[in-house]
């Protein structure tokens, strides 16, 4: 009689042997799995809920993988993509060059989950997700290259990682920490629970249906089926979470802290604009803030409840952030344009403003009058005046421009001095990520650091552009080409 | 004279900048400097004449010093953050 899966599972799933030839030590070094002072026993309460079968696995990603290439064969020969409106493909083109190859890092940590996890059944997981981001990666790719005829800038879909474009070092640097130089418990933490489990997984679900009302089926379709896998693999961070709060909780704490900070920073640069400005207006079901309280604050809140965790000493600068973050970023993206891949929109006509205003109520005075001068200038025909001519300052923990956290009423130096060079931060809490490991941070070149260096030559805003691998055919320019100003241009005096 | 890297921030503005100052610089000069990349382009321009203050952690620096005076004086490190507003009228 064939035995059922639940009869053989834990057997096969749970294998492990007692290492004789080499000392357990020596073949799950602690600066890769991460154990530190958790005994090894601990690690038998690790559990996963999904018990899939390497067999099954294989049967499911063999239907999606059917699925997404039928719809894309299907949506190609239609010609749907050439109706999409341009603001909604440059989300498109900022998510797949900031995204794709973190799919790609993302392979690494889950190889890494496969050899030095702590627990077999852990090890076991990891191989699924390393296949699913290998998969996610070729799926970005070849969406990409079946648009490349339409734009050069799907070509950034593999290109972005290997240029020095500040986003993508600001995103690059993120994700080299959290998951190609973390150790296996870190990893966890940080990526598996708090970016994909908190933020991406939710994220990829309204960005489908974002994508889908905008009537771009083939890229909903696509971070559909990225999803089912995303939310499947992203379980690895609560059984380790949960061996961790039982034995090192102020380890735990620290790491989702850290991470719930700079997954939120990294949200408000590629998510927030593109919720609160890119969508077109009468294709917006909800704010960013909307979004971040309605799905990752009330998460977060409650796994950090479960977990017997506090909430982070941050909290309430915290929830200020998200009046301001994204909209700082957009401004800044916006107004640097040039060093874009993609063609962001201003997204500040009037009736955009207005359900600006009525989302955010101090976006008139935080944002407006910053805006109302651009506007002016593009009136006036003065274009060049909002265009940059000089680098912001940067932030040493996230890359992004310091001022990109809070308002412009918040904005104050936060520096310190480590072994005799200056620090700067974004805001507080960066300061204080810093300051929890610096080390860690503290060798690490942003791109002002990178300029001042001497690396970047010539030493000006046309030497940055080359220097970031930014061609006139993919350099940033606003999307609609300041049509939307019209609506405030002053209407022509009647010839009297 | 050098040149100096310095964060400078137009008090109003969302994002201080990336600024080189020369250690000749008056503070007028790193005053201009600053503001060049905020006034006119997300703040509007004052009516008349701008005149601005330069401000060192909170304090106001005579306009005369050079830049390199206040650097010796103060043993200030590259990216030093530096602030200019515009000059309060019972001032100007």
């Amino acid at each position: 009689m064939l035995l059922n899966r639940d009869d053989w599972y834990e057997t096969s799933r749970d294998l492990d042997w007692t290492l004789s030839y080499v000392q357990p030590d020596a073949a799950f070094p602690a600066t890769w799995s991460g154990v530190e002072d958790i005994p090894a026993d601990a690690w038998q309460a690790w559990e996963e809920p999904f018990r899939v079968s390497y067999r099954d696995y294989v049967r499911i990603q063999r239907e999606k993988e059917t699925g997404v290439k039928a719809v894309s064969t299907a949506l190609a020969r239609s010609g749907s993509y050439e109706k999409l409106d341009p603001a909604h493909v440059a989300a498109s083109h900022l998510h797949m060059g900031t995204t794709c190859f973190v799919e790609h890092m993302a392979v690494t940590m889950q190889s890494r989950f496969c050899r030095f996890a702590p627990s077999p059944k852990w090890r076991n997981l990891g191989v699924f997700g390393m296949l699913d981001e290998t998969r996610h990666t070729q799926l970005d790719m070849r969406f990409s290259h079946d648009l490349l005829k339409h734009d050069p800038r799907f070509d950034w879909t593999q290109k972005a990682f290997h240029t020095n474009e500040w986003g993508v070092l600001a995103v690059k640097n993120f994700f080299d920490d959290a998951m190609l130089n973390a150790d296996c418990v870190e990893a966890a933490l940080a990526t598996s629970l708090t970016v994909e489990h908190g933020f991406t997984n939710i994220q990829f679900v309204a960005l489908a249906a974002d994508a889908m009302a905008a009537g771009d089926i083939n890229w909903s379709n696509l971070l559909s089926s990225i999803q089912t896998d995303e939310a499947r693999h992203a379980q690895q961070g609560f059984p380790t979470l949960a061996v961790l709060v039982e034995h090192d909780p102020e380890r735990a704490q620290k790491a989702i802290d850290v991470a719930f900070w700079r997954s939120t920073r990294l949200f408000q640069t590629l998510t927030g604009p593109a919720m609160d400005y890119y969508t077109p207006l009468d294709q917006r079901k909800m704010s960013f803030k909307e979004f971040m309280l309605e799905w990752i604050v009330n998460h977060h809140e409650r796994i950090l409840e479960d977990y017997g965790l506090k909430k982070p000493w941050y909290w309430d600068q915290f929830l200020h952030s998200l009046d301001n973050g994204h909209h700082a970023m957009h401004i800044g993206t916006w107004y640097w344009r040039p060093t874009l891949f993609w063609k962001p929109n201003a997204g500040v006509s009037k009736d955009e403003r207005e359900w600006l205003n009525e989302k955010y109520p101090t976006w008139e005075d935080n944002w407006g009058v910053l805006w109302d001068e651009i506007i002016k200038n593009v009136n006036e025909g003065h274009v060049e005046a909002t265009l940059p001519a000089t680098l912001p300052s940067l932030c040493n923990l996230t890359q992004l421009p310091l001022g990109s956290a809070m308002s412009r009423h918040d904005l104050a130096p936060h520096q310190l001095v480590y072994q005799g060079r200056l620090y700067q931060f974004d805001s507080g809490i960066s300061q204080w990520c810093f300051e929890q490991d610096p080390e860690r941070y503290a060798g690490h070149q942003n791109f002002v650091d990178r300029f001042i260096g001497g690396q970047i030559l010539p030493p000006d805003l046309g030497g940055a552009l080359g220097y970031m691998g930014l061609t006139p055919d993919v350099m940033g320019d606003d999307v609609y080409q300041y049509r939307w100003a019209a609506d405030y241009a002053a209407p022509a005096t009647a010839a009297g | 004279m050098a040149a100096f890297p310095i964060t400078g921030r137009f008090v109003g503005d969302f994002v201080p900048h990336l600024v080189a100052v020369d250690t000749d610089d008056t503070m007028d000069v790193v005053a201009e400097k600053v503001a060049s990349f905020t006034v006119g382009h997300r703040l509007p321009r004052p009516a008349g004449p701008a005149a601005y203050d330069v401000l060192l952690d909170g304090e106001v620096l005579d306009p005369s010093l050079t830049f390199g005076a206040v650097l010796a004086e103060r043993q200030l490190l590259p990216l030093q953050w530096v602030d200019v507003r515009f000059r309060e009228p019972a001032d100007a």
